[in-house]
């Protein structure tokens, strides 16, 4: 590169020389081969291949004890299959149930801790294709650790995806149970609503901007479920609507889930006083539903949320309830 | 008092930043999430160094070498290509202001990312290349903009960029909005800077662009020192101008695309730290370029170890850490200066 | 004596630094031979002309270009340092057709010494006079004991030796005058151009600037070819005066030559009075309030 007089190279720097060189020489290899997992007891199981909901392949060794979950939905699944002992780590916005805030925390599902996962041990980590980074499953591969995604694009899937995750993880009875209970419930709740329309919705993600959400979203299969149809009619899962359109869509409902950051009814109360808002038929005549936030967690409570949700819609197709408050709308923020 | 620039003073400088930066990877190494004691480090690296390092327990090697040791060197990687381009473009554009950024790469690179998560969305490991394929477009429409009568004029290519990176900007964010967000959620941590996610390219293919690119801009050094004062100046001097301009576009040029694929942009750094060494070692660029690329190192080293272990386990973007890092110590340097 | 020698010289660098070159031969340094230019937008009439211009300025003698704002001076000023090709006729020095050198020869042999100097990033007298020496360098060559040698001598004559560790942007405009020569001088060249060098200056400067100067043509041998529109400085300094009007060239030859009353009085569009003072050096007074 450049031409210069020699001069003595203390022999100082030569040591530090050294150790910058020792130090650059995996640079050149790819990123390390994956290192080998923390020994483990002599008698191991064979390596079973399974693969996962988007054809990856996933290696398991006997079944897995230590799970760390990278998404609210997956752990609320996990704690749903009863597998309470075995989740090692959860995300910073995992809340339901309570219990799996005592978890150990791994960062947030965009971006987690590598090295915080990897100091759990995890026998297996779940990530989901919705909310997870394909660039967080890679990493987490290269170092060693079996990594399984769910993908859930529908209410139907979510069922399908709790009973395979309790067959991978050794907990077919449960998982079957759970999901047997769940096309029940649907069932039950599809025949109730057979032959009424649809309610016409606008399910509010945001107010300002406002945003709603598409037909091609897990949240849209949901309110179909719930007996209410989204009005936004663009394709894009998560677009931005101006009020004039949904002025003159005018829904008979405004749905909000309670990952609303405000009280739900403060919002209602302060949208009744704004310009374009104020003039809706739903907002006028009071037709607001509120769920709690399981709505958009793809876990067996969606099924809560679907049944909560159309009580509300359509209260004269459900006997009253029996208790006073069906699922309490949680305001803690969840995911986005 | 006079301080020549010489030799030997160059080669101390160097080792001396080069003395810090090791320190600071050594450090960077051992604080994270899992706490790792000094001598354990230590030794563990001596073994390793020698070649003895099967001994250490593997979750310790998993952590030291497999996750920490990779990001530290993508962090040095993009800081020396970034303040290197940085420096460079203030030359060039004559103006103290610029940064790497002001040319219209990284919203090229951007934009390259962007399409390639949304054309080839089962290949992840495509997004750097896609980036610096943007970030290549990006430079060659710049550089024609920047055409007058033959020569590259730093104003209009100055204007050139500055409209270029608008309007890439816009077409970001008109794609952001538009596309269904699951493939673009990562592009958020992009946008900021984010070294959390290991580069599929190897580490020695990323070394050997930063030095070749780096190198080239190096050969111009003297020259650059006299383009400061005018490019007729520097002409009436003996140089040649329009072979500079170009030599410098293009390697700053490459340097930015390769930090923008690789790491997102992270800002101030191509900014900050060339002033910084400015403040501390002049502005003679046969020293400022090597001693801004190990400045450039050490700050964004510390920037991201600080974002992963501050408020551990939430990851915080290395972009905002560079500015929190390096503008107190900026101040402060600059408040000691002028007197 | 073509290009390449100038380089290969083999003293030692302090005896080259002050060595003062071989007297001229017989042709002059500087030959200007029916050189023109003319500005011209595309497609439109042109805009300025300089009409063909003759001319000498020898070595060891300080040369005037004289005329108003406007007059060409600038023009010819640059198509003396080379960095505008005549488009008729020749610039010479010393033979060679200027606007055909490469830069690097062409740096070696003509410095110029320009109105305004700007600084982008702080920078020391000594670092910014040393950078004279870059036409000298190969690749990234430090400078050498000769580079400082020569640096310093420079310093000395230009008269700014005594603020040499000092930031540029703290000198007053005469200092920095005098840097930016000290610079000029470091480049060892044959010809050394001024454009309106006493601008800024207040009356001792100008006076120390030109006397100077002349010093420096004498001493180093240099062509010194200075644009301005002092009048009265250029008598008193200047061996020879090319005045221009509108592009072209009115009068070349000795200040009592071409300082007649008639003439400067349309050349500068106001009343003046010329008188020649003992010496034989004219000086010129303007006629001031209106009776």
């Amino acid at each position: 590169m450049m031409r210069r007089k020699k001069v003595p190279v203390p022999p100082a720097l030569r040591w530090l020389a050294v150790v910058a060189v020792a130090a650059a020489l995996p640079a050149f290899s790819q990123a390390g081969s994956p290192a080998t997992m923390p020994a483990e007891p002599a008698a191991r199981p064979q390596p079973v291949e399974y693969r996962d909901e988007l054809g990856r392949r996933v290696v398991l060794r006997g079944t897995p004890q230590r799970i760390v979950s990278l998404a609210p939905s997956i752990t609320e699944t996990l704690f749903a299959l009863n597998l309470r002992e075995r989740v090692a780590g959860v995300t910073n916005y995992c809340d339901y149930p309570a219990e799996a805030l005592t978890r150990p925390r791994v960062g947030g599902p965009i971006n987690p801790d590598l090295e915080q996962i990897v100091s759990l041990h995890p026998d297996l980590v779940v990530a989901t294709r919705s909310l997870n980074r394909q660039e967080t499953v890679t990493a987490l591969e290269r170092l060693g650790v079996a990594v399984y995604t769910t993908d859930p694009r529908t209410v139907e899937e979510v069922v399908a995806s709790t009973r395979r995750l309790g067959k991978l993880l050794g907990a077919d009875a449960r998982g079957e149970e759970l999901a047997a209970t769940l096309e029940e419930r649907l069932a039950d709740l599809a025949h109730r609503l057979a032959g009424h329309a649809p309610r016409r919705v606008f399910f509010v993600v945001w107010t300002d901007p406002i945003i709603s959400t598409g037909p091609h979203t897990f949240l849209a299969d949901a309110l179909r479920h719930a007996g209410a149809e989204s009005v936004v009619t663009t394709d894009q899962d998560w677009p931005h609507i101006n009020i004039e359109e949904v002025l003159r869509q005018n829904p008979e409902y405004l749905v909000f889930s309670g990952t609303h950051p405000e009280d739900p009814q403060t919002l209602i109360a302060g949208l009744r006083k704004r310009a374009g808002w104020s003039s809706l038929e739903a907002v006028r005549a009071g037709h607001f539903a509120i769920v709690s936030d399981a709505l958009s967690r793809p876990a067996p409570r969606i099924v809560d949320a679907i049944e909560d949700l159309a009580r509300q819609l359509h209260p004269d197709l459900f006997p009253p309830p029996p208790t006073p408050a069906a699922t309490p709308p949680s305001s803690r923020g969840g995911t986005r | 008092m006079i301080r020549p620039l010489t030799p030997r003073r160059l080669l101390l400088t160097c080792a001396g930043l080069g003395g810090i930066l090791l320190l600071v990877v050594f450090f960077s190494l051992k604080f994270g999430t899992r706490s790792i004691s000094v001598t354990d480090l230590a030794v563990f690296l001596f073994r390793t160094a020698t070649g003895r390092g099967d001994t250490a327990a593997s979750d310790f090697r998993l952590i030291i070498l497999d996750i920490r040791w990779p990001r530290i060197l993508l962090a040095m990687i993009v800081g020396a290509a970034l303040s290197v381009a940085g420096a460079s473009f203030q030359a060039l554009l004559r103006n103290p202001l610029a940064d790497p950024y002001v040319l219209g790469v990284s919203s090229g690179a951007g934009l390259g990312s962007i399409l390639t998560l949304i054309w080839a969305a089962e290949m992840p490991a495509a997004t750097p290349f896609g980036a610096f394929a943007g970030a290549v477009l990006a430079t060659s429409a710049v550089y024609l903009l920047g055409q007058r009568g033959g020569d590259l004029d730093s104003y209009a290519l100055l204007l050139g960029g500055i409209i270029t990176a608008s309007f890439l900007s816009a077409l970001i964010m008109f794609l952001m909005t538009t596309i269904s967000g699951r493939e673009l959620r990562g592009m958020a941590f992009w946008l900021m800077g984010d070294l959390s996610t290991p580069s599929p390219v190897p580490a020695g293919w990323l070394v050997l662009v930063l030095v070749l690119g780096s190198g080239a801009i190096y050969t111009t050094a003297a020259d650059l020192n006299l383009l400061l004062s005018g490019e007729q100046e520097a002409m009436h001097l003996g140089v040649d101008v329009g072979r500079v301009k170009i030599v410098v576009y293009l390697g700053a040029s490459v340097l930015t695309g390769l930090a923008v694929s690789v790491s997102g942009a992270v800002g101030y750094v191509g900014l900050m730290v060339p002033h910084l060494v400015r403040l501390l070692f002049g502005s003679d660029y046969r020293l400022l370029l090597p001693a801004t690329a190990l400045g450039g190192a050490i700050v964004v080293v510390l920037a991201d170890t600080l974002a992963r272990t501050v408020v551990a386990p939430t990851q915080l973007p290395v972009g905002a850490m560079t500015a929190l890092v390096g503008a107190p110590v900026f101040i402060y340097l600059l408040r000691r200066r002028i007197a | 004596m073509n290009p390449g020698e100038k380089t290969a010289e083999a003293t030692s660098p302090a005896a080259r630094a002050a060595a003062p070159r071989a007297p001229a031969s017989e042709p002059p340094r500087l030959t200007v031979e029916l050189a023109s230019y003319s500005y011209t937008p595309e497609g439109g009439a042109p805009l300025f002309t300089l009409e063909a211009t003759s001319f000498v300025a020898p070595a060891r003698e300080l040369t005037a270009i004289l005329g108003r704002n406007g007059s060409g001076k600038s023009t010819l000023l640059r198509l003396l340092a080379g960095t505008l090709a005549p488009l008729s006729g020749r610039v010479k020095l010393e033979g060679f057709e200027v606007s055909r050198l490469d830069l690097r020869t062409r740096a070696q042999r003509i410095a110029l010494v320009q109105q305004e100097t700007p600084l982008l990033f702080p920078v020391r007298v000594w670092d910014f006079v040393i950078q004279g020496r870059h036409p000298y360098s190969r690749g990234l060559r430090f400078e050498n004991e000769e580079d400082r040698a020569v640096a310093r001598q420079a310093l000395v004559e230009a008269g700014a030796d005594h603020f040499r560790g000092r930031w540029m942007h703290k000198l007053s405009g005469g200092e920095k005058q005098r840097v930016v020569l000290a610079r000029a001088l470091t480049q060892q060249p044959l010809l050394l151009l001024l454009d309106e060098p006493t601008l800024h200056l207040d009356i001792a400067a100008q006076v120390d600037l030109l006397r100077r100067l002349r010093r420096i043509a004498a001493d180093r041998g240099y062509a010194v070819v200075v644009v301005t529109h002092e009048l009265n400085l250029a008598a008193e300094f200047a061996d020879r005066v090319i005045l221009l009007d509108g592009g072209k060239t009115l009068r070349v030859g000795t200040p009592a030559e071409v300082y007649q009353q008639d003439l400067l009085q349309e050349v500068f569009g106001t009343l003046l009075h010329v008188e020649v003072s003992s010496r034989g050096t004219p000086k010129v007074t303007f006629i001031g309030k209106e009776a």
